[in-house]
């Protein structure tokens, strides 16, 4: 098997250079030239040859202990390998698994749970979707309403989700349940594994603003699951999905879809032939600014990181900082592309250049991971001290 | 083109205005319904053949025609206030198209026009120019270009009309669900018009007000979406408008809307006024500008402030971002208005 040779390398031991080459060498070589920068989101299919690729090579999980098939690298070696990711374009994976469902049953899963996902995820045979959002229970997650009813054998779940990411691509989902309604409302709230196969699960894809079936609505009907696929203890879950998201919002802070964006900005700008327009070189500049104390700013964060500190709630600085100056400049970008900026497909000259859906595809993300405004309510209240 | 209009009693032209506003919701259902605008978007060939009917039998087309040609040679108070009805609904008919161009047209053709019977839309051009025996060649796109009989292109001095018959480009789809016809014009037979380089640039100027007035349509229509749903959306136990961050931003989004429609209501009275053609093009460009900036602001905001629901197809407040996308990209760009209202104030400020 392959991953053995894989969990012989001590990537803990390497110089940061060292590993870096050896991910870059290896990306290069292997990562499949259709899929760099995709215009949207890839789907299950598009990117299963790829994240078995992975899976072979030992790649796919750099967070995890390698005693769960993981890379077991530290934070800062982490950072490295997101890195090199993003710096060749590399699609992002159905990683829902990977990303959050591993690490939280890594760390509150029972020794049977970790047994049984955790080398499905890893082996492509699990594919995870997250069920926290409901209708009326959006930015005010806690007061979400799905219920899991216990009827001695197993829960009955019934209630409905929505902009469930991805699934579509998924067989999973890992959801946030009501357990005990009388409780206050983040008290009562469980985590919850659901094959999305069960009776009475039902999915409905939403086509979104850039006419894709990214996200969609679930609806559980009676839905009988086995008492062993609630984590942790009832009524915690609440705790343990918390515990998860100051990865998260450093994810969603990192300068790369800014650094994307500038990149096409300037390529517009030559397209056009106004790259040395005074006006154009003066707003330019002033976003690339913006893009230059955005990257000093995440360094801090991502040193705090290497350091084996924990991200406090000031973390969420940088979520609001990064999507608002990746607004700003696809917004400049779809001036630049002037006429161009109406078209509904990438540009014929051009087709990594799309300004419309570029700019679409920004609006989100001043909505979703905690949307600007709750991120601005913490950093007021938990920060500056500030009355709620 | 228009009577000067100082010696029209000023309550006669208010109240008309108050009639063309009404009169939009012919088109435009007052309760804010899109299921016309959504049934139109990727069908068809870009006309609501129904829908236009309606606007001809109104006169729409004629509004700004002089009365010996057939119009109703009204101002453009009036006709800024009936396009700025229309952005309110989305109306994705090329109004604003027929009818700065209809006056350029000869009878034979203008007539036609007006009653709806052929439809003559405009295209700008790069590079065009004809040849010795008259046939055009060059690049040019003109918008829902599929659906028209005759094509109008322009260049900064010239226009053609040509015959759409037999003629071929290439659709490309836009995001509103509509499209814009590229063309490849190699010695196609085309009909020189009469039109001075003055008359041509009258009718791109008065059609970026146009565009203003439609754009501000747009933007009051995806505000007063957005502040209804601010008023019956609950989070954490509260209608979410009466969170006071949320209430800021929907104040300096309003005093964006009422910056664009001070602005386009200004330059429609200073222009039916008539001023020097410097200062029409300087007032029409700050309008465009101005206009072209708050609606794309407001739009981005509106679905901001819907949250998730704000980035799904199935909501229509995305159409209005949608539509702003491609209205503000008719009759020139924003980075052009930008950079011409520009060199105008420098060239005011050179000539003293």
């Amino acid at each position: 098997m392959s991953d053995m040779n894989a969990l012989h390398e001590d990537y803990e031991s390497m110089s940061d250079e060292a590993f870096r080459g050896l991910l870059r060498e290896w990306i290069e070589t292997h990562y499949p030239a259709h899929l760099r920068n995709p215009r949207r989101r890839l789907g299950l299919e598009e990117s299963r040859a790829w994240y078995r690729l992975l899976g072979e090579r030992g790649w796919l999980a750099p967070g995890w202990p390698t005693r769960h098939g993981g890379m077991g690298l530290s934070a800062a070696k982490q950072l490295i390998y997101m890195e090199e990711w993003e710096r060749h374009g590399c699609a992002r994976l159905p990683d829902s698994g990977l990303t959050m469902l591993g690490p939280l049953l890594i760390r509150f899963g029972s020794e049977a749970q970790k047994a049984f996902y955790l080398p499905r995820i890893l082996a492509g045979e699990h594919f995870w979707c997250q069920g926290y959002s409901e209708p009326n229970a959006g930015s005010d997650l806690a007061s979400l309403r799905t219920e899991a009813v216990d009827c001695g054998d197993h829960w009955r779940v019934n209630g409905q989700k929505i902009w469930t990411t991805m699934a579509g691509h998924s067989n999973w989902i890992f959801m946030l349940v009501r357990t005990d309604r009388q409780a206050r409302p983040q008290a009562g709230i469980s985590f919850l594994l659901v094959p999305l196969a069960s009776p009475g699960v039902e999915v409905r894809p939403i086509l979104n603003l850039d006419l894709h079936d990214e996200f969609s609505e679930v609806f559980f009907t009676d839905v009988r699951v086995p008492k062993e696929n609630l984590v942790g203890e009832v009524n915690q879950g609440w705790s343990m999905a918390k515990a998860l998201l100051g990865f998260e919002r450093i994810f969603l802070g990192s300068p790369k879809q800014s650094t994307h964006a500038l990149e096409r900005l300037e390529r517009l700008a030559r397209l056009g032939g106004i790259e040395h327009q005074e006006a154009y070189r003066q707003r330019h500049a002033a976003l690339r600014l913006r893009l230059d104390a955005h990257r000093a700013l995440y360094e801090r964060f991502a040193e705090a990181l290497r350091q084996g500190q924990a991200l406090g709630p000031e973390v969420s600085m940088l979520k609001i900082n990064q999507s608002e100056l990746f607004q700003a400049i696809c917004e400049l970008a779809l001036e630049v592309a002037g006429e161009d900026a109406a078209l509904l497909d990438p540009l014929a000259e051009d087709a990594a250049l799309y300004p419309a859906g570029l700019f679409i595809q920004s609006l989100p993300t001043t909505i979703y991971g905690g949307s600007n405004e709750i991120q601005r309510n913490i950093l007021a209240r938990q920060v500056l001290g500030l009355p709620g | 083109m228009n009577e000067p209009m100082h010696d029209v009693d000023l309550a006669e032209r208010r109240e008309r205005v108050t009639m063309l506003r009404d009169s939009a919701a012919a088109l435009v259902p007052a309760d804010g319904d899109l299921r016309r605008v959504r049934a139109w978007r990727f069908a068809g060939n870009g006309l609501d053949a129904q829908a236009w009917a309606l606007v001809c039998e109104m006169g729409w087309p004629g509004l700004r025609l002089a009365e010996e040609q057939g119009g109703s040679g009204l101002g453009l108070c009036e006709y800024v206030a009936l396009l700025e009805e229309l952005g309110k609904g989305l109306a994705p008919e090329p109004l604003n198209e027929v009818a700065c161009l209809v006056s350029l047209l000869p009878a034979e053709w203008r007539e036609p026009v007006l009653r709806g019977e052929r439809l003559v839309l405009p295209g700008h051009g790069a590079g065009l120019v004809a040849d010795h025996q008259g046939r055009l060649l060059g690049q040019a796109k003109v918008s829902l270009g599929k659906a028209a009989h005759g094509w109008l292109l322009m260049n900064e001095d010239s226009a053609w009309l040509v015959d759409a018959q037999g003629l071929e480009g290439q659709a490309l789809a836009t995001q509103d669900g509509g499209h814009v016809l590229a063309l490849a014009l190699n010695g196609v037979p085309a009909q020189r018009l009469a039109s001075s380089p003055e008359q041509l640039r009258r009718v791109r100027d008065e059609a970026a007000l146009g565009v203003a007035a439609y754009l501000l349509g747009c933007m009051q229509g995806a505000f007063a979406r957005t502040l209804d749903y601010l008023k019956v959306r609950k989070q954490f136990g509260r209608e979410i408008g009466s969170f006071q961050a949320l209430q800021h931003r929907m104040v300096d989004l309003h005093i964006q809307i009422e910056l664009s429609r001070a602005l386009v209501e200004e330059t429609a009275a200073c222009l039916d006024r008539s001023v020097a053609p410097g200062e029409a093009q300087r007032r029409i460009y700050a309008t465009r500008v101005q206009a072209g900036d708050a609606a794309l602001r407001v739009c981005r905001e509106a679905i901001q402030l819907h949250g998730a629901i704000g980035y799904t197809d199935e909501a229509d407040i995305g159409l209005f971002l949608r539509r702003v996308l491609v209205a503000a990209s008719a009759w020139g760009t924003q980075g052009g208005y930008r950079q011409g209202y520009a060199r105008l104030i420098a060239e005011e400020a050179f000539n003293g």
